[in-house]
């Protein structure tokens, strides 16, 4: 009877596992036919990966890509954690409750109204549209998710821990360096991660301040899309599926060795 | 702390980011609504609004299909996330989930314009079976299934991660006290995972409404949600002010969202008291 | 007279309406171990971290060596602190914890690592250098704790209920261990408890706390056999308090009866307290009593029996004996003129202390 249940459940994971990847599976998979549709399999080509390779103008955009996603995610990151480091120390209830709505004002509001606001925003002060605009609204928007991905860790410290330090002759910046940051170092590195897709992932904000010189990869695509099926950019999503996968397997290889290294290390204590 | 006061010049860019990209940006566009395409003082964009019976209708229409969606989502996504927290991998299953949240959405919504067209792979299983081939894309319905797609992650997570903080003598003690399976789910289980569900619920409404790209790609403008009317309005039109007021709007209503799924723990700040 | 190596004086503390210290005045002299005793919210923490120097005093001068400290941050005074919780840092190893106050003041590397582990051997864990935080235990955490902050040589060691977090065979053994540790070091523990037991059995002096006011310093034997007021005798240990009064000097009345005390210096008929302590009555025939109850519950200690009696007044009486009487018997209690504690309603220490030392003489 219990067996029974189990399996339906299985299988009804397996179905929506099933829909999540077929649609991604289905563009590899066309990546490598023949021909200029999605309807039937042609023949296995890798000629949509060679006319990516020579698209000079897609490669630009896949460097411009990495480009913003890198920069913002840093900067974002390290403003993030000082936004942090600050809204910790404020105690009174109603100034932190009024700082934290406001850092979760970008979070919780509609890509277009971020992107439509930012137009505004830039046009207003007269900052021409193109790499700075994108990269500024980049880091603009994740800023919020590193603030919630380290305020957690920061709060999880308890309070004792840099009174020891401060007893123990540390000063402010020992503090900080020594005791704290190492202590919200897997929050920060999970800020940074989560910055990183933010960008990557980002189609409509992009699409309102970026312009005409400039385009990252989802606003090419959007505009390729739009004029019908074109096998180069499933190519492109194969790359990018490799990627994707390539950085999960490293982040999960990364976490397991973490944790086989610290085991060892205690193991080696032990001794 | 007296002699810990850290240096407020550290949070500097933080207070200016802000000032300068979550304050100014929100009053630029309350402000930019009451001016009309000649950059003319007016009300005329909110007497507009809500006189027109277009964008009233749009605004019904763009709050049905987001309902919809989050319905649909919620449907499918509390009985995976159920059954995934209760696997021996579940963090590998996690993984899973969160990979296709990395495959761009303008990349999957082009998958289903090649799975959707007239001679793709949806409309030749509909020929087998004997009752296509159809219109597909370009269809409300088309439309629906893939922001359900794009969704289904964020709600899973939230779930998910809900559904794990429980702790199972909860699950225990109501089974121990008689429940059955069902009165321990309806009675136990959902009411404290429900914080999950809210979260869940509040990050696929408030996008749902404004997914103009896939009403674009993939509903063919069949459907306008109050995206695809702000998309207009900036990049086609050129009509900030009323494309503005439609933000206003929309940011009234994520608000309201915000208010009925914070409910359990209201911060001040976000409300006017 | 030993030196005095830390002072407060009219030392109070308040956050805005509410006040946590109440001109408090206090001196700890070298080497040796000092308790301060009080229930929790008492302030006796708030005194701990304002010498620490983690909490300003609003009004009162604190000085260390002679010197007043008020403005000396935390991280220049030299008294280190054993926290409630610990407060190791969980990303570190033992031997990186117990090093972190050597290495801000940059000692070189041999040093550090010689005077890591004279401190560990001192707490018993010498093969424990490596070792994650998370894996030890709560009473290896706790040494860890204590090494920490006496490998900074500390002339005060301040501890902050350091052993409220472990079981109650553990903390017996701690506190042997804590004494020896003081005496060895030869330095001056300041040491939090709300715990009478744990600062009767290590304290040289202990001060009792309630509400922000120290009530009564002394040794512990002092505030034991001689409380200054019904707080203190309530709360050192377990006691019967009755209503009497003075009839005159080493006379008292109580429960309808006249016994000769060795308390004098009060007025004549004044209405007082008296205290008289559990193991202090023994049971006897009721005709050799000087007091007669009836026996109504009793509960087995292990070494004696906890005994719960009425006498005909209906008072309660708690008693302590090695013999277990009958339920329901009636038996007589009787005790020395000296067992006798008599206290006066509203009396200060100063007040207290000045009474004693007129009749004493």
């Amino acid at each position: 009877m219990k067996k029974h249940r189990f399996s339906w459940s299985h299988l009804y994971l397996v179905l929506v596992f099933a829909v999540l990847y077929a649609p991604i599976l289905f563009l590899i998979v066309y990546s490598f036919s023949q021909g200029n549709s999605m309807d039937h399999f042609h023949g296995f080509t890798l000629q949509h990966y060679q006319e990516l390779f020579d698209d000079r103008r897609m490669i630009v955009i896949v460097i411009n890509t990495m480009l913003i996603a890198l920069l913002s995610a840093l900067i974002s990151t390290l403003i993030g954690t000082l936004g942090a480091l600050q809204i910790d120390k404020t105690t009174n209830k109603l100034t932190r409750g009024t700082i934290l709505s406001l850092n979760n004002i970008l979070m919780v509001s509609p890509d277009v109204i971020i992107g439509a606001s930012f137009l505004i925003f830039f046009t207003r002060f007269h900052i021409g549209l193109g790499f700075w605009t994108v990269l500024l609204s980049h880091i603009a928007f994740e800023i919020p998710i590193v603030v919630l991905m380290v305020l957690p860790r920061l709060s999880e410290m308890s309070g004792t821990m840099l009174d020891a330090a401060e007893d123990l002759g540390a000063t402010n910046w020992q503090m900080l360096s020594r005791v704290i940051l190492p202590f919200i170092s897997p929050g920060i590195f999970a800020g940074f991660f989560m910055a990183l897709t933010y960008s990557l992932d980002d189609f409509a904000v992009t699409f309102f301040v970026t312009g005409n010189g400039f385009s990252t990869l989802s606003v090419e695509i959007y505009s390729r899309a739009r004029q019908g099926i074109s096998l180069e950019i499933n190519a492109l999503s194969g790359l990018m599926f490799i990627f994707a996968l390539g950085l999960i397997v490293g982040y999960y290889f990364i976490q397991q060795a973490n944790q086989h290294r610290l085991q060892k290390h205690q193991k080696s204590g032990a001794v | 702390m007296p002699h810990r006061h850290t240096n407020w010049l550290y949070g500097i860019p933080y207070w200016l980011w802000i000032g300068l990209f979550v304050i100014a940006p929100v009053a630029l566009i309350i402000y930019q609504s009451f001016f009309n395409i000649d950059s003319h003082f007016t009300l005329n964009n909110y007497a507009t609004y809500f006189h027109s019976g277009t964008y009233l209708q749009m605004t019904v229409n763009s709050v049905w299909y987001a309902l919809l969606v989050t319905f649909f989502t919620l449907l499918i996504s509390y009985p995976a996330a159920y059954i995934m927290s209760h696997l021996k991998h579940r963090d590998l299953w996690l993984l899973l989930i969160i990979l296709p949240t990395w495959i761009n959405i303008l990349l999957k919504a082009y998958a289903f314009i090649g799975i959707f067209s007239q001679a793709g792979i949806a409309n030749q299983f509909l020929t087998l079976i004997g009752i296509g081939p159809r219109q597909l894309l370009f269809t409300k319905s088309s439309f629906l299934f893939v922001a359900t797609y794009i969704q289904i992650p964020f709600m899973i997570l939230p779930i998910y991660n809900a559904i794990l903080d429980l702790s199972p003598s909860y699950v225990n003690a109501s089974r121990d006290l008689g429940a059955t399976n069902w009165q321990t789910f309806w009675r136990v289980i959902w009411p404290l995972t429900l914080p999950g569900v809210k979260s869940g619920i509040q990050a696929v409404f408030i996008p749902s409404l404004s997914l103009f790209m896939l009403t674009r790609l993939i509903g063919g403008n069949k459907i306008i949600t109050l995206g695809t009317a702000i998309e207009e309005h900036f990049l086609t039109t050129m009509n900030w002010g009323m494309g503005s007021t439609i933000g206003v709007v929309l940011i009234i209503a994520m608000v309201i969202i915000m208010i009925f799924t914070n409910s359990d723990k209201p911060t001040k700040g976000d409300r006017p008291s | 007279m030993a030196k005095t190596i830390v002072e407060l004086k009219n030392v109070s503390k308040s956050y805005g309406e509410t006040t946590i210290l109440k001109h408090i005045n206090l001196e700890l002299e070298e080497g040796k171990f000092y308790t301060l005793l009080g229930p929790s919210g008492c302030g006796k923490t708030t005194i701990l971290r304002t010498i620490a120097g983690f909490t300003d005093a609003t009004t009162g001068e604190i000085r260390f060596d002679g010197q007043k400290i008020n403005d000396v941050p935390a991280n220049k005074r030299k008294v280190n602190t054993v926290f409630q919780d610990y407060a190791l840092f969980p990303h570190m190893s033992v031997f990186d914890n117990v090093a972190f106050g050597l290495a801000i003041h940059k000692l070189d590397k041999a040093e550090i690592k010689q005077r890591v582990q004279a401190a560990l051997t001192l707490v018993q864990l010498e093969g424990y250098t490596n070792r994650g935080i998370a894996e030890l235990s709560g009473g290896q955490q706790q040494r860890v704790a204590i090494a920490r902050a006496i490998v900074m040589k500390p002339r005060v060691l301040l501890l902050d209920e350091p052993l409220s977090a472990l079981d109650a065979k553990l903390r017996r053994a701690m506190q042997v261990e804590l004494r020896n540790l003081q005496q060895r070091l030869g330095i001056t523990f300041l040491f939090v408890t709300h715990d009478q037991e744990e600062a009767l059995a290590m304290s040289d002096d202990i001060f009792v706390m309630n509400n922000g006011e120290i009530l009564q310093s002394g040794s512990p034997v002092d505030i034991y056999d001689e409380p200054v007021n019904h707080f203190v005798a309530d709360f050192i240990g377990e006691s019967n308090i009755l209503p009497g009064h003075m009839i005159k000097d080493y006379e008292v009345e109580f429960g309808g009866q006249k016994f000769t005390c060795s308390d004098a210096g009060m007025k004549p008929n004044e209405p007082v307290e008296v205290v008289l302590r559990p193991e202090d009555l023994t049971i006897t025939t009721p005709e050799n009593g000087k007091l007669v109850v009836t026996i109504e519950t009793q509960l087995f200690r292990g070494d004696y029996y906890e005994i719960v009696g009425y006498d005909d007044d209906h008072h309660e009486w708690l008693i302590h004996s090695i013999h277990s009487p009958k339920d329901g018997e009636r038996v007589g209690l009787t005790f020395d003129p000296d067992d006798i504690h008599v206290m006066r309603y509203g009396e200060k220490e100063a007040e207290f202390e000045a009474r004693l030392d007129a009749y004493e003489d």
